[in-house]
């Protein structure tokens, strides 16, 4: 399979404070990749990294072999799209409106998006079966239906690599499971590369083909989820006592002495 | 989110609407004059030039015309640039104020009426020069800070803005309290009574290339007020277009209170009618809004002259007439999640 994201030796450090460094990993196409890590160890300030939100003070990105550094603003924006954290209000936009920014890297600095683009942007929507968002107020809808609409944005973007900042943050049960599973059919299908900074390592051996932990600012464990979600690696990222639990195929981790005490 | 009329017939109408306002401002005042008296002044302009005109036609020409002209620039110029902001800092209680232009300005003015050598052009271009440092002054500050951009430029507004009103209060605790006071406190209230051709000259073409640039980075506008890590990561420099938007308002601004003085509310005000009338995209509401700030003050300034015999500072009726549609504004927008 081809490369599509490469970082090599990644390093980053705001002031004094080194929050990560030598991290080293690769995206592959049509998989999805989920990095995982306790609060502050660095997720959201990696996948700013990955494209170029901030710059790595170390390292390199490369993307299909091409170095990250020798892109210009608009080239990463074409090769890179980002499902943003932070849920913010914002002017009342129509939900279309926002999509339809997705297309700003293909538009000249002083072009407005014409009919093709809100073509785009309306088919992007229709792919998460959202179209009924369109002509909603994108203030008015809730934290899920945001989500699925920036995530029409990012389709609408049609960058071969997708980064998703926590995406299931603030979301309901009902959403978590259907953006990840909608977000790993796409990734699938479109041969998309997605690397998802995530909090829920269940959601992680759910929905992800490859796991990377990480601690203490460097790579813990990495590789295929089969490899890398055991009790020892989990227990160690998340400095506690973790129980794998199987039923059928399926298996789920749990702190071991909720464990303990449900089976009492 | 419906919307009864497409933007190009908002905009159409809002154009017939300010040719008529126009047309009603020109020919109101303590001089009427009648449609009938510009035709005829027309017509003798054109057929011949060599002949006296009436002292009526001399107040219309030299007075009357320029401060119409002045109204429409500075409204739109304040009303556009209140747009640009709000959309910049993300926050709808922004005015082109925020960075400390007007403070800057209405320093410099003040400066400028009590220094010796002082006359009108002395007087504007200091207000215009420390306006513009005092904008400088912001965003240097926020860029030595360099964290959170936004909210530091805000805060580093704050400073300035408190720095040169501080400074006012010198100059006007200093000057004298029986001729001078009384001119600071009058230029601070805002007036388009002393308006020359001269000052519209310098206005437009600040005016219309601002308004140029803005309409042309409408949808780039859209992006920006999404926050700086959503605009990055769509493929733009946020601070880059920052500074281009800051720089192009600032000048446009200090021109006009350089000129005019403090006018209050209308950056504040129109931009939050323009995305009621006409949507919050920018593409959409930049013209509305310079449209419907050329209508608000030139309507505002008539009335100003109009009103009572003496006039009345037209920063008073833009202030007593925006603060309760304001607050109407924030009932009626309750629900849009998004004053």
């Amino acid at each position: 399979m081809d490369l599509m994201l490469e970082c090599i030796d990644l390093g980053f450090q705001y002031r004094d404070k080194i929050v990560f460094s030598h991290i080293s990993f690769q995206a592959l196409p049509g998989r999805f990749c989920a990095i995982l890590g306790r609060n502050g160890s660095g997720k959201t300030t990696l996948i700013h990294c990955l494209n170029h939100i901030l710059n790595p003070l170390s390292g390199r990105i490369l993307v299909q072999g091409r170095d990250l550094a020798s892109f210009s603003r608009n080239d990463i924006a074409r090769t890179i799209s980002l499902l943003p954290q932070e849920q913010i209000d914002i002017f009342p936009y129509r939900v279309l409106d926002v999509v339809v920014m997705g297309r700003a890297p293909f538009l000249k600095i002083a072009a407005r998006p014409g009919e093709k683009d809100y073509t785009i942007a309306e088919e992007a929507l229709r792919q998460l079966n959202a179209q009924d968002l369109s002509h909603r107020n994108f203030n008015r809808i809730s934290g899920g239906e945001r989500q699925i609409a920036l995530l029409a944005r990012c389709l609408a973007q049609a960058a071969p690599i997708m980064l998703l900042d926590e995406p299931t943050n603030h979301l309901d049960f009902n959403h978590q499971y259907h953006l990840l599973s909608t977000m790993g059919r796409l990734c699938r299908e479109k041969g998309i590369s997605v690397v998802a900074a995530m909090h829920d390592p269940n959601l992680a051996a759910m929905f992800a083909d490859e796991i990377i932990m990480i601690k203490n600012g460097r790579v813990m464990a990495k590789g295929v989820k089969e490899e890398v979600m055991t009790e020892e690696n989990i227990s160690a990222l998340y400095d506690m006592d973790i129980q794998k639990l199987r039923r059928n195929a399926e298996t789920f981790f749990s702190p071991r002495d909720i464990s303990l005490n449900s089976q009492l | 989110m419906k919307r009864p009329l497409s933007t190009r017939s908002l905009v159409l109408l809002l154009t017939a609407v300010l040719m008529v306002s126009f047309i009603l401002s020109i020919s109101s005042g303590r001089v009427p004059i009648q449609f009938s008296d510009m035709i005829r002044m027309a017509s003798t302009f054109f057929q011949n030039p060599e002949d006296d005109l009436m002292s009526k036609d001399l107040v219309f020409l030299w007075i009357r015309l320029p401060r119409c002209l002045m109204a429409v620039l500075a409204g739109s110029s304040l009303a556009v640039t209140g747009a640009v902001y709000q959309a910049l800092f993300r926050n709808p209680l922004v005015s082109p104020d925020i960075l400390g232009v007007s403070a800057g300005c209405t320093f410099g003015a003040a400066l400028g009426l009590v220094l010796p050598f002082n006359s009108i052009y002395s007087v504007h271009f200091l207000s215009f020069g420390f306006g513009l440092m005092a904008v400088a002054l912001s965003m240097g500050l926020a860029r030595v800070i360099s964290i959170k951009p936004v909210i530091i430029l805000v805060l580093a507004g704050m400073v300035v803005m408190s720095f040169f009103n501080a400074l006012l209060m010198v100059v006007k605790y200093f000057s004298d309290p029986y001729d001078e006071l009384p001119g600071i406190i009058y230029w601070v209230m805002g007036s388009l009574s002393r308006i020359t051709w001269d000052n519209v000259l310098v206005m437009a073409p600040f005016a219309a290339a601002g308004l140029f640039l803005f309409i042309l980075l409408g949808f780039r506008l859209n992006i920006l007020s999404m926050g700086d890590i959503q605009a990055r990561s769509l493929g733009m420099n946020p601070s880059f277009f920052r500074m281009i938007l800051i720089t192009a308002s600032s000048f446009m601004v200090a021109v006009c209170v350089a000129t005019c003085g403090q006018i209050a509310w209308i950056g504040l005000v129109i931009p939050h009618l323009a995305r009621t009338l006409a949507g919050p995209e920018h593409e959409r509401m930049i013209p509305v809004s310079a449209l419907l700030g050329g209508i608000f003050l030139l309507l505002a300034d008539s009335l100003a002259r109009t009103l009572s015999s003496a006039e009345i500072p037209v920063g008073i009726i833009t202030a007593l007439t925006g603060a309760p549609v304001f607050a109407w504004f924030m009932f009626r927008n309750r629900s849009s999640g998004w004053i």
